[in-house]
Parts: C-alpha cells; sequence; structure tokens
C-alpha cells in the first residue's frame, strides 16, 4: 500500500562492530520527494545508519532489511547504491582540489567516445548540472578556487548527475556561511519539487525545523521517534528532549565535590586558523578552574572546543592571537607543550590513535612518554623504573593487557584510553584537560575512566572535560561552559544545568559571559 | 598428555627467548638465521673460503663503512626521513680530508677531526631544510647529493688526491702485534675475550633486572646455552681474526663500527633522545603533543647522518690510499637496503640499529660471496636487488597476514607438526604473541 | 654465574683445540718470480665496467687465453656506477681465492693501493693492464701501448686530415679524457706535443680559448658529457663559425662530437679517435669520423698472457721501458707496444687479421 509514496525503507536495522552495537533495531522509512531530517547527538549512530544504506558497510555486515523502490536491496559497495540512485554527499567533500569542476563531476563516471575521455559530451553535461543548482562558474575553474559553499554544489551537481533518487547530506552546511547555508537549503527544497528525497544530517536544529518534512530521532544505536514536522508541530526544544531525554541516574560514580580556590585562569584567549587567517577558531574565551573542581565544556563539533584546549597547551593548535593564561595567581606563558608540561597541564587527545599514542610504542613506554626525564638519570633511561612504573600504574587502572610489553596497538580502546590517561598522570599535572575522553569506548571501561577522572579532582587536580555527551557533563562536572563557533557562550552549574538549556546555549551565541 | 605438551611447548618459548623476547627480537631472529645461511652456503660453496681468515678481514674492512652508515640511515628512517646524500657527503669530506693534507700539510689526526666538522656543517645545513624550513628529506639530500658530489669534483678537479700514510690506519690499519708469539694476533684475542667476558656479565645483569622486575625470567639453561653459543662464534671469530696473515689481524675499521653499534644501540635504545626518535617516526603529532621537540629531533637525527657519512667517506679513503671523483656512489642504497633488511618500515617508526647491522651483513656476505665464486658485478646487482625485495617483500605479506617473519613461520609450522593435537598455536605464558605487531602501523 | 663462566671456557678451550694449530703465514714476499708457480694456478683478472668495447673484448681473450694456457682464468668486471669499490673488492676475492697473478685494468688507478699491497703480501704478482696503478710499490709490471705516441698520432692524424680541407688556419676544439684516468693526460700531452707549435704560429685556432685539460676533460670517459660539451661549444662559439677539426681522445667521444655536430646542423669536422671501435670504423669506411688508434686488443692481452707464461715457469718477464712510468712510488718496469694510426686509406691493412673489423673495411 505504501510502496506508491514511500521510496526506501530500512527495517530493523542492526550493527555491531567488536565491543560496541552501534545500531540497534533501526527503522527508518522515508516518502518520495520529502526532506526526512536525522537527528541525535554525537556518535547516536547516525553516521552509521547511513554508512549502511549507502554500502560502506556492505550487505552481510548488518543484519535487517533495506527495502528500496519496493524492493529488497543488497548493496555490497558505494558504486552499486549509487548505481541504485542513493549517493551520500559526506562532511568532508570528496572533491579533487587540484582538478575542474567538470573533471571532479564526472570522476569515475567519465562519458568516453573511442575510448578516450569525451570532453565535449562532458562540458554540455557540466553546464546543464551546474545550472540545476545554480552555480554559474566556468566549468574549468580548479576546485580549489571556489570557496566550500560552492563545493558543496558541485557535490550536489555530480550525485545530479548520477540520477540521484535519494541524496544523504552528512552536515551539510557545517562549514558554511550564513548566505551559503540559505542558498543550499534552498536548493534542496528544489530537488524536492522534481521529486528527488533528501536525508539530511545536521547539528543545526533551526535549519532542520525550516526545511525537514520528517524528523527520526536516533540515541543510543535506537531509534527513539519518528516525527512529523507540520503535524506534531515540531520545534526545536522538542528535538532536543528527544535528543537528549534519557534518564542519568547510575551511570556515573558516586563523588562529593571538594572544591578549593581557583588556580587557573584563561582570559580573552583567541586564535587564529592556522591556514585561513580571518578564522577565528577561538574568540576572546575565559575560564576559571578550581582545585578540585571538575569543569565541562559543552560544544557541538567544530565550534572551537579541541581547539581552545590545544591552543592552551603549549599552543598546539592554530595561531596564538591573544590572551592570558594565570596559575596560581602568577601569569604563565606557555609556548611550548614541553612548557605547558612542566607548569603542570596535561592535555588527553579527543584522537587517541592520531594525537594520543604511538601505536608501535609498547604499554611501558607509552606511559613514560610524556616525562622521561622523570625515569632518567641524565640522557640515560632507566628500563627497571619504567616497568616498575607502568606495572604500578597497569594495576592501579587496571589496564587490561598481557604485559606492560605488549603493543598499545593490540589494545582495546578503553585500555588504550587508560594508558594515555597514566601517561597523563605520570607527569603528576595540576591540570587534566580531557578531550572526548571516552569516545569509542564500552560502556564499563567508560564507568571506570569516570572513577578516574573523579579520583583525580579528589587529589585536588583542576580537570576540564570536553565532552559531546551531555549526560556524561552533567553526570561528572560541577560546572559547565557551553561553546558556539568559537566563543563561550554560558556557564552553568550543575546543579541548574539540563540537557535542554545546555543544547540552547550550545547552539546560539546567546550571550556573553564572563568567567564566574 | 595435555600438561606433556605445555610443558613441551613453553620449553620451545624458552628456546626462543635465546634470541629475546617481544616482535622486534624475533624479527631479528628471521634476519640472524638469514644470515647465517647464507654464510654456511657460501662456506659450501667457496670451500671454506668464505670463513678463511683473509677473507673475513677483507669483508670487516670492505664493509665497515657502508655499515657505519647504515647505523645513522636506521636512525633516520626510524625518524620517517631518508637520506641520500650520504655517499656524496663521504666522497665531499674525503676530498677536503685528503686536500687539506696534501696541500695544508695537515696532520692526519686534526685532518680526520677536520672531516668530522665538515660533517657536522653538511649535516646542521641538510638538517635545517628538513626540519625547520619543511622540505622533505628525499629532496634535500637529493639536491645535497648532486651539491657534494659536484663539490667533491670542484675541489679535486675530478682527480684522484693521494693521502699520506698514518692516515690510512683507519681505512687498512689493523690491531698490532705485540707480547709474545703465539701463533695468533695476541690484541685480538684479547679482545675475543673481553667481548665474551661482556656477553656473560650483560646476560647475567639482565637475569638480574628481570628478577627485580618481577617478570620471571627464561630458565637458566636457556641463558647458557644462549651464551655458550654466542661466546663459541665470538671465539671461533676472533680466532680465525687473530690468525690472518702475520701483519694483518682486526681491522681498526672494524673497531670503529664496533664502538659505533655498541653507542649507537645503547642510544636508541636507552636514552630520552633515542625514545624520541622513535616517537617522531611512530606518530609525529603524538609525540609533539607529549612535549617531544621534534623539529630537533628531526634537525639532530639528519646532522649525525651527515656525520656519519663523513666518517664513512675518510674510512674509505684511507683504505683507498687516496679520495676519487667516483668515491661514494650509490653507498646510499647500499645503506638503504641494509636498513630494510634488518627490518624498518618505510613508514618510520619501526627499526633497529642491530637489525641494520644484521642486514647490511647479509648484503655484505652475498657480495662476497657471489665475488669468491667469480660471479660478475652485473649479476652481483639483480642477485642483490632480487634479495632485498623478497626480504622486504616476505616482511610485507607476512606483516599483513598477521605474522611475524618466515621464521615465525617456520617455528609455527614446526610446532603444528610436533605437535598435532594442540589447538591454541600461541600460549600466552611463552612471552611471544607472534602478531605483536599492530597489523596498521600507520595512523589513520 | 659460576656455571656460564666454567661452560664458556671450556668451549673455548674446545674450539681452541679444534681450530688445530694456527695456520697464520709469514709475508710470502714479492719476489715470487722466482719461483714460479704451478700450471694450473689461479690467474685474476680485474677490468673497469663494460662502458667501452675494448674492455669487454679484452675480458673475453684474456677468459680464452688463460684457458688454452691452463690457468684458472677468473676475469671479473666492476659494475657501472660503483667501479671503484667493486674493483677493490674483486681484487680481494682473488686474493682470497689464492691468484698467483693478478692483473688490473684500473677504474682509477689511484684507489687500488692496499688492495694490491696484500696482493703481494699474498705472494701475487701484480701486472697493472693498459692503465697504471699509482701510490704504491706493490705493481710489478706494467703492459700497455705508448701512450704518449698515441696522442703523438692523433696530433698528427688532425693535421693530415685538415691539410685535405685546404689551407689554414683552421679552426679546433680540443677534448681530454677523463681526469681520474692517468693516460688522459699522457694522451692530451702527446697530442698537444704536435699541435701546441702550429696553435702558436697561427696554423690552428682553438676558438672557444679552452685549451687546458682541465677545460677539456670528460668526466668519466662519457659520451654524454662529451656530446653536451660539445653542444654547448657549437652555440657559443661556432654559430657563425666554421669547425673544421677535433681532437678527440678516443671513439667513443668522437661518435659523440659526430653526434652533436650533425645535430647542429654543421658540417663534419676532421675529428680523430682510438680504440679501433666498430661503429667508429664504420663511422671512418663512411667518411664521417676520419681518424682511430689500432691498439690491437689481442696483441696487448696476448703480451699479458706471455708474462703470465713467463712468471710461471720462474723467469723475469721483459721490459722495455724502465724509466717512463713512475707512479709516484716507484718507477714501474713497463713492457710498451706501439700503436698504429688508421684513416680511411689504411684500414684494410691495418685490420686485415681482424675478423671482425676486417670485413668493414672492404
Amino acid at each position: 500500500m505504501s510502496s506508491d509514496h514511500v521510496i526506501l525503507e530500512m527495517r530493523s536495522i542492526t550493527k555491531e562492530f567488536p565491543g560496541v552495537k552501534a545500531l540497534s533495531d533501526v527503522s527508518i522509512t522515508v516518502n518520495r520527494g520529502e526532506i526526512h531530517a536525522i537527528c541525535g547527538e554525537n556518535g547516536a549512530g547516525k553516521s552509521t545508519l547511513m554508512k549502511v544504506l549507502s554500502g560502506v558497510y556492505p550487505f552481510g555486515t548488518y543484519t535487517g532489511d533495506i527495502i528500496y523502490q519496493g524492493r529488497n536491496v543488497h548493496f555490497k559497495d558505494i558504486r552499486s547504491s549509487e548505481e541504485a540512485g542513493i549517493v551520500i554527499i559526506h562532511q568532508e567533500l570528496a572533491l579533487i582540489p587540484e582538478l575542474s569542476i567538470t573533471e571532479n563531476i564526472f570522476l569515475g563516471n567519465e562519458p568516453t567516445k573511442w575510448g578516450a575521455i569525451d570532453w565535449i559530451t562532458a562540458k554540455k553535461t557540466a553546464l546543464e548540472l551546474l545550472a540545476r543548482v545554480g552555480l554559474r562558474d566556468d566549468p574549468d575553474t580548479l576546485i580549489k578556487n571556489i570557496g566550500v559553499g560552492k563545493q558543496q554544489l558541485v557535490e550536489i551537481a555530480k550525485a545530479l548527475n548520477k540520477s540521484v533518487k535519494v541524496l544523504i547530506l552528512d552536515e551539510p552546511t557545517a562549514a558554511l556561511n550564513e548566505s551559503d547555508s540559505m542558498h543550499l537549503l534552498d536548493l534542496i527544497r528544489g530537488l524536492k519539487g522534481k521529486g528527488i528525497s533528501s536525508i539530511m544530517i545536521s547539528h543545526k536544529l533551526n535549519e532542520i525545523e525550516q526545511v525537514a518534512d520528517s524528523i527520526t530521532i536516533i540515541r543510543d544505536g535506537k531509534t527513539i521517534e519518528t516525527l512529523n514536522v507540520v503535524a506534531d508541530g515540531v520545534n526545536e526544544d522538542r528535538i532536543i528532549r528527544g535528543m537528549v531525554g534519557r534518564s542519568l541516574e547510575s551511570r556515573f560514580p558516586d563523588r562529593t565535590p571538594h572544591i578549593g580556590e581557583v588556580f587557573f585562569e584563561v582570559r580573552d584567549w583567541t586564535v587564529q586558523h592556522p591556514q585561513v587567517a580571518e578564522r577565528m577558531v577561538v574568540k576572546g574565551s575565559s575560564l576559571t578552574v578550581r582545585k578540585g573542581e571538575i569543569v565541562g565544556i559543552a560544544g557541538l563539533m567544530g565550534a572551537g572546543r579541541t581547539e581552545l584546549a590545544m591552543s592552551i597547551f603549549g599552543r598546539s593548535y592554530g595561531n596564538f592571537l591573544s590572551g592570558h593564561i594565570y596559575k596560581d595567581g602568577k601569569e604563565i606563558v606557555l609556548k611550548s607543550v614541553a612548557d605547558a608540561i612542566d607548569h603542570g597541564l596535561a592535555y588527553v587527545s579527543e584522537d587517541r590513535k592520531a594525537l594520543g599514542l604511538n601505536l608501535l610504542d609498547d604499554v611501558k613506554r607509552s606511559i613514560v612518554s610524556a616525562k622521561l626525564a622523570k625515569i632518567s638519570s641524565g640522557p640515560v633511561v632507566n628500563d627497571s623504573k619504567e616497568f616498575g612504573i607502568a606495572e604500578e600504574y597497569r594495576k592501579s587502572l587496571r589496564i587490561k593487557t598481557p604485559s606492560v610489553n605488549a603493543g598499545v596497538g593490540k589494545l582495546s580502546g578503553g585500555n588504550q584510553q587508560k594508558v594515555v590517561l597514566a601517561k597523563w598522570m605520570f607527569t603528576d599535572p595540576d591540570l587534566l584537560i580531557l578531550d572526548e575522553p571516552t569516545r569509542g569506548i564500552d560502556v564499563g571501561a567508560k564507568y571506570e575512566i569516570y572513577g578516574i577522572i573523579q579520583q583525580l579532582a579528589e587529589q585536588g587536580k583542576g580537570v576540564i572535560l570536553i565532552s559531546s555527551e551531555l549526560p556524561e557533563l552533567l553526570g561528572l562536572a560541577d560546572r559547565i561552559y557551553t561553546v558556539f563557533e568559537g566563543a563561550i557562550t554560558d556557564c552553568i552549574p550543575a546543579e541548574s544545568a539540563d540537557p535542554e538549556t545546555l543544547m540552547k546555549s550550545m547552539t546560539s551565541a546567546r550571550k556573553k559571559v564572563q568567567s564566574i | 598428555m595435555s600438561e606433556d605438551t605445555s610443558t613441551r611447548t613453553s620449553a620451545l618459548g624458552d628456546l626462543k627467548k635465546i634470541f629475546g623476547s617481544g616482535s622486534s627480537n624475533l624479527r631479528q631472529f628471521g634476519i640472524l638465521f638469514s644470515l647465517i645461511a647464507i654464510i654456511l652456503l657460501f662456506q659450501y660453496l667457496t670451500d671454506g673460503l668464505t670463513l678463511s681468515s683473509g677473507n673475513l678481514i677483507n669483508l670487516v674492512s670492505q664493509y665497515s663503512y657502508i655499515l657505519i652508515l647504515a647505523i645513522g640511515m636506521v636512525m633516520v628512517i626510524i625518524a620517517g626521513h631518508i637520506d641520500l646524500s650520504v655517499g656524496s657527503v663521504a666522497a665531499f669530506t674525503g676530498i677536503v680530508v685528503a686536500t687539506a693534507m696534501r696541500d695544508w700539510n695537515m696532520p692526519w689526526p686534526l685532518a680526520i677531526l677536520l672531516g668530522l666538522v665538515v660533517g657536522m656543517l653538511i649535516g646542521a645545513w641538510q638538517g635545517a631544510w628538513v626540519a625547520y624550513v619543511g622540505v622533505p628529506a628525499f629532496i634535500v639530500t637529493l639536491a645535497g647529493m648532486l651539491i657534494f658530489r659536484g663539490g667533491n669534483q670542484v675541489i679535486g678537479n675530478a682527480n684522484t688526491v693521494p693521502v699520506p700514510d698514518g692516515f690510512t690506519i683507519i681505512g687498512s690499519g689493523y690491531l698490532p702485534e705485540v707480547g709474545p708469539n703465539t701463533g695468533y694476533n695476541n690484541l685480538t684475542l684479547l679482545l675475543g675475550l673481553v667481548i665474551v667476558l661482556a656477553v656473560i656479565f650483560s646476560e647475567w645483569r639482565a637475569r638480574r633486572v628481570q628478577k627485580i622486575m618481577g617478570s620471571t625470567p627464561a630458565p637458566l639453561w636457556v641463558s647458557i646455552v644462549k651464551v655458550v653459543l654466542l661466546c663459541s662464534v665470538i671465539v671461533y671469530a676472533s680466532i680465525l681474526f687473530a690468525g690472518g696473515r702475520v701483519g694483518t689481524s682486526f681491522p681498526v675499521s672494524g673497531i670503529i663500527l664496533g664502538v659505533l653499534v655498541l653507542f649507537y644501540a645503547f642510544v636508541t635504545r636507552n636514552t630520552i633522545f633515542g625514545r624520541h626518535v622513535y616517537a617522531v617516526g611512530g606518530n609525529k603529532l603524538a609525540a609533539e603533543l607529549s612535549g617531544v621537540k621534534s623539529r630537533r629531533v628531526n634537525f639532530l637525527v639528519m646532522m649525525n647522518m651527515s656525520i656519519l657519512a663523513s666518517l664513512a667517506g675518510m674510512i674509505f679513503v684511507a683504505r683507498s690510499v687516496a679520495s676519487g671523483p667516483q668515491d661514494g656512489l650509490s653507498w646510499e642504497l647500499d645503506a638503504i637496503a641494509a636498513v630494510f633488511i634488518g627490518g624498518a618500515a618505510v613508514s618510520g617508526g619501526i627499526g633497529t640499529v642491530i637489525g641494520s647491522i644484521i642486514g647490511g651483513l647479509v648484503m655484505a656476505v652475498l657480495n662476497n660471496g657471489l665475488q669468491l665464486l667469480g660471479v660478475g658485478s652485473d649479476w652481483v646487482q639483480i642477485i642483490k636487488g632480487m634479495v632485498l625485495l623478497v626480504a622486504v617483500g616476505v616482511d610485507v605479506w607476512n606483516k599483513s597476514q598477521g605474522r611475524p617473519s618466515i621464521i615465525g613461520l617456520l617455528t609455527r609450522k614446526k610446532k603444528t607438526a610436533e605437535f598435532p593435537a594442540e589447538p591454541p598455536l600461541v600460549v600466552p605464558d611463552s612471552g611471544t604473541p607472534e602478531s605483536a605487531r599492530p597489523q596498521s602501523t600507520l595512523p589513520n | 654465574m659460576r656455571k656460564i663462566l666454567a661452560t664458556t671456557a671450556i668451549a673455548a678451550v674446545a674450539l681452541m683445540a679444534l681450530s688445530g694449530c694456527s695456520t697464520r703465514t709469514e709475508t710470502a714476499g714479492g719476489d715470487g718470480a722466482a719461483a714460479g708457480f704451478a700450471e694450473d694456478s689461479v690467474i685474476g683478472v680485474a677490468l673497469p665496467s663494460k662502458t667501452s668495447e675494448n674492455w669487454v673484448l679484452a675480458g673475453g681473450l684474456f677468459e680464452d687465453g688463460l684457458e688454452e694456457a691452463g690457468y684458472k682464468g677468473d676475469v671479473q668486471y666492476a659494475g657501472a656506477s660503483t667501479t671503484v669499490k667493486d674493483q677493490q673488492d674483486q681484487i680481494s676475492a682473488m686474493v682470497t681465492n689464492g691468484a698467483k697473478v693478478i692483473i688490473i685494468g684500473a677504474a682509477d688507478g689511484g684507489q687500488l693501493a692496499t688492495q694490491v699491497q696484500s696482493a703481494r703480501d699474498a705472494g701475487a704478482i701484480v701486472i697493472a693492464y693498459d692503465r697504471l696503478i699509482l701510490n704504491t710499490e706493490a705493481v710489478d709490471y706494467y703492459v700497455a701501448y705508448d701512450n704518449f705516441n698515441v696522442g703523438e698520432l692523433q696530433g698528427q692524424a688532425l693535421l693530415d686530415g685538415l691539410a685535405t680541407k685546404g689551407d689554414g688556419p683552421y679552426n679546433i676544439e680540443l677534448f681530454s679524457g677523463s681526469s681520474d684516468d692517468a693516460n688522459s693526460a699522457v694522451f692530451f700531452g702527446g697530442a698537444m706535443s704536435v699541435l701546441q707549435p702550429k696553435i702558436d704560429d697561427g696554423t690552428l685556432v682553438v676558438a672557444s680559448g679552452q685549451t687546458d685539460i682541465k677545460q677539456t676533460a670528460t668526466a668519466g670517459w662519457k659520451a654524454e658529457n662529451a656530446q653536451s660539451r660539445m653542444d654547448a661549444l657549437l652555440t657559443s662559439t661556432y654559430s657563425d663559425k666554421t669547425l673544421d677539426g677535433v681532437l678527440s681522445p678516443n671513439d667513443t667521444l668522437a661518435r659523440a662530437i659526430i653526434t652533436s655536430v650533425k645535430a647542429a646542423g654543421k658540417d663534419i669536422p676532421i675529428v680523430t679517435g682510438q680504440d679501433s671501435e666498430v661503429e667508429s670504423v664504420k663511422s671512418i669506411m663512411a667518411g664521417e669520423q676520419y681518424s682511430t688508434i689500432n691498439k690491437d686488443t689481442r696483441v696487448l692481452v696476448a703480451q699479458a698472457i706471455d708474462m703470465v707464461n713467463v712468471l710461471q715457469k720462474g723467469d723475469t718477464p721483459e721490459v722495455n721501458d724502465t724509466e717512463s712510468y713512475d707512479n709516484g712510488k716507484i718507477v714501474v718496469p713497463a713492457y710498451l707496444l706501439p700503436p698504429v694510426i688508421v684513416t680511411k686509406d689504411n684500414a684494410a691493412d691495418a685490420y686485415a687479421n681482424d675478423p671482425t673489423l676486417a670485413p668493414l673495411t672492404e
């Protein structure tokens, strides 16, 4: 009965990774010619669902059915889903900067004549496609010479060339400015008129409210609800409630905070993007940390949380423009990571594998790597001290490894994270900045890491906790700063914080707060 | 039955500990095994000439400078770079030193110092481009290869410049004859004895440290077998070296090499700087976020390479009794090949000094053996090329299969053959999980 | 610990015992000539890389000739890119193999002192073939063509050739060989002994002004280097002048020079050569290259093998020059063979005995 207006239905999709159930019994129905938004917190499973749909995770690696145009389909790779008319446009654009617009549109799909590329047809088609997406640039222009907004349009032109029926857009406006975003959203609306369905993943709830016809909310890998925007009278608050509304009890160890005085302060911190000089990734931000306090930083992806943290940590990100750091009442200047470590700062990166660990190393070498001088006499590293210290941390943090001589690359995510924590605890810092410390970690290990964080605070250390998971912040932090577009928008004590107010401050530049 | 197999398996595991535990040691054992196999093969093919006194002495003095380059090169490669200029830097230093001694009558010890300073300056130049300007080492050293080759020919007018006799000691000198006539070179025998004692001491110390650390060392018999094996080799070798023609013995260049190997093996394994080299090569970003000054590390590694290259160049000049325009041609390739045969990874972060030396010796014995057999240099090149490809190919293939090396494969097969009923091939307590290396060694 | 020590000590003693008495030999002395050696001894021949036809031919002749005489010939070429090091290692290997005589066509005569010394110490006799080995006492004989004479003949051939072009003055250019080859300077000196007077009296004009051996050198005897230098000369100097003659030290370079001139669209000048390479003989017969030198490799190899035969019997080989070849340490006794100049006119005569070249001259 529904096969007429339903173009795509995903039924009871379950996808497991080793140790993690990323999707559990997720279902979604997309109608012909509608814009269907998928909402959820970071890590809720949105991207995984789209990867299942587009064949990145081929048939057989998940359970459940995909019914597309009335038929049960089995995509074995991206190509087969594209041939069927399902095209995904990733957040990271898949364009080659050194090639022209035309070349990019036809990449992997070049029209040929006698075995050679038929550039005349290609250019003619490219012009038509560009007209359809409202792009008036010369198709010979190199991609690197047009802005991100236009690049996004080229991606869509590329999709149209593949006679797309379902267009999947992953955070399409994340990198665009206001007017480019409006243009793009208009275009998506226009496509809808031509019978093309769009599935849109976005954090910008106001945009979703504007363009979406229906919304599916996913949380913790499960479908929570599907809303019809008009019929259910959906607004931002309603979406937020769906996204975060879960019970928070007993996921966090008990703790009675013993908070001392302010010992660390950042004032008017402003940092430039490392490549794009006019872009400020951190704008006049100020914050304070007290002894024994866990300070949360909430913000959506790309809001500037990591940039703020890394730039404080010895200017390891971006170009420092202005700002001051005070520790124990005195101003300190941290020009390098080594300076920061010497002044008692530690930074646990959000990207454990790329930035936190040398995966070729073994556990014991990793643990001591940030402060080798502590176990060395002169330039010579003392092996037995190293072993002893590694053993200590292995026992106290319960790192599950056959021995401290094992390679960290073989450990599970949670145990790798414990090694990273051990590495920074070994430097005996006064302030730990933890950037997404529980990302990609299973529930049991999460609980243990929460315990470690609380212990550190108990020892009188200051902790800055950056997290995309609001419950985590609400459960652990004593105070939460919200960040939006590089600026701190609010500072909310844990007692008075709830997901809705946080989400509001995270999605709009409401007020400029000074640290309290 | 099951108890029986488990003890026997762990005995096998213990046996493996003779070659040390952990993946890198096993990898080295693989190359070492190949080296022994090649030596035995040529020993047979050349009717015993390969392990004759004269030939061993030749082998050491012919390859000491390539092996010295390999020491520096492995550090460069661990840090994730490459140095193509070593041959040219060697040739440039050689001609500078030779000319200084000829034209300025510079005394030779001073000239050696001058050579090292020249190497240091060249290294600082290249290191600055790599570390502080950020030009890839491949490009910087390709440029260096041209610049310093040309420099050699400018200074020497593309001519051969002879060096005085005193200088030649570092390339063609031997341990002198002292003490009573024993029929052997006494100093070489003494050297062998010192090494034997050092081996015994270090094994004894290693066991003690293991005990202090609370880990269970391999059974005593394993240590004894290991020490006896090693010492027999050393004693046999020193007898051979000491028994060469009168006037020859263990070459001075071999002693220089030995000292450098010990020093750099220690630096890479046991010092903060060594750790930082591995850290930068393994994951530069993570290293920087751990407070490692990666630019300084890169600078020092490149500089060190050029210093060693200049030393190698001087040893070659001393051996050739003259510096010529062709000195150092394609040395970089020999050194790089040695390092990769020795188990280093192109992407950086992996490799050892000892492994590279063994890799270099594989090439050296191969070259020497083929020359003794009268195989032409054209075929020698083809064979060396194939060996390089196969050695690294087998390594890569095994890694992608989750196995460490040919040897891992051999011992594994042997195990299954011996104990067909035993399901787990790797026993936890053997301490040698064979897939000890992560499948993907690259971040991202 | 004690156990380990004890075991090691036992093992050491056992090995000592096993290896038996020392096989250590005293220096055999360089005077092996008096004693002679077995008829089936190893005779080593170390030649530079196969970049010239002559070395390839010589290698073949040595292999056949030594085998015929009953020796075990061990003929080795150095690799093209690593000649010096390869040759050093090959000579060491020959010593290890117990060669009684080692005939060396040096890649770089200045860098073999250590190896020939160890050859002498091991009792081998060293014969420098075609190229002298420098800075060592351990060279016993030198056998070669008279290279100064080669240069003189080249110079004279250039003059003769120019004379056929009508009256002077003639524009000429000079090329010499690789500066790491001691012979280069000898060739050039011989040629200049003939040409210099004519340059001085204005009959010959070196239009580029490059008359110094450093300016005229051709690194590594490589054709590409000669060609690029000629290209440069034609562009810089001969855009509005005629080039009448070129002194080229050998055939490979001569052909490279002719290629360059042809590419520039100029008339081919008088070009000298040396070595009687097949392509050059063809070129001479076709009227392009003017002359070459016939230093018949067969004769030279035969002479070297003769020396080996004499040494084998324990006699002293004949030499005809004990004054000219000072290698920096000693004057090496030499046997010099006379070279022959070949032009189109006498080619048939000169190559009558050469199975490869004779058909080309018909």
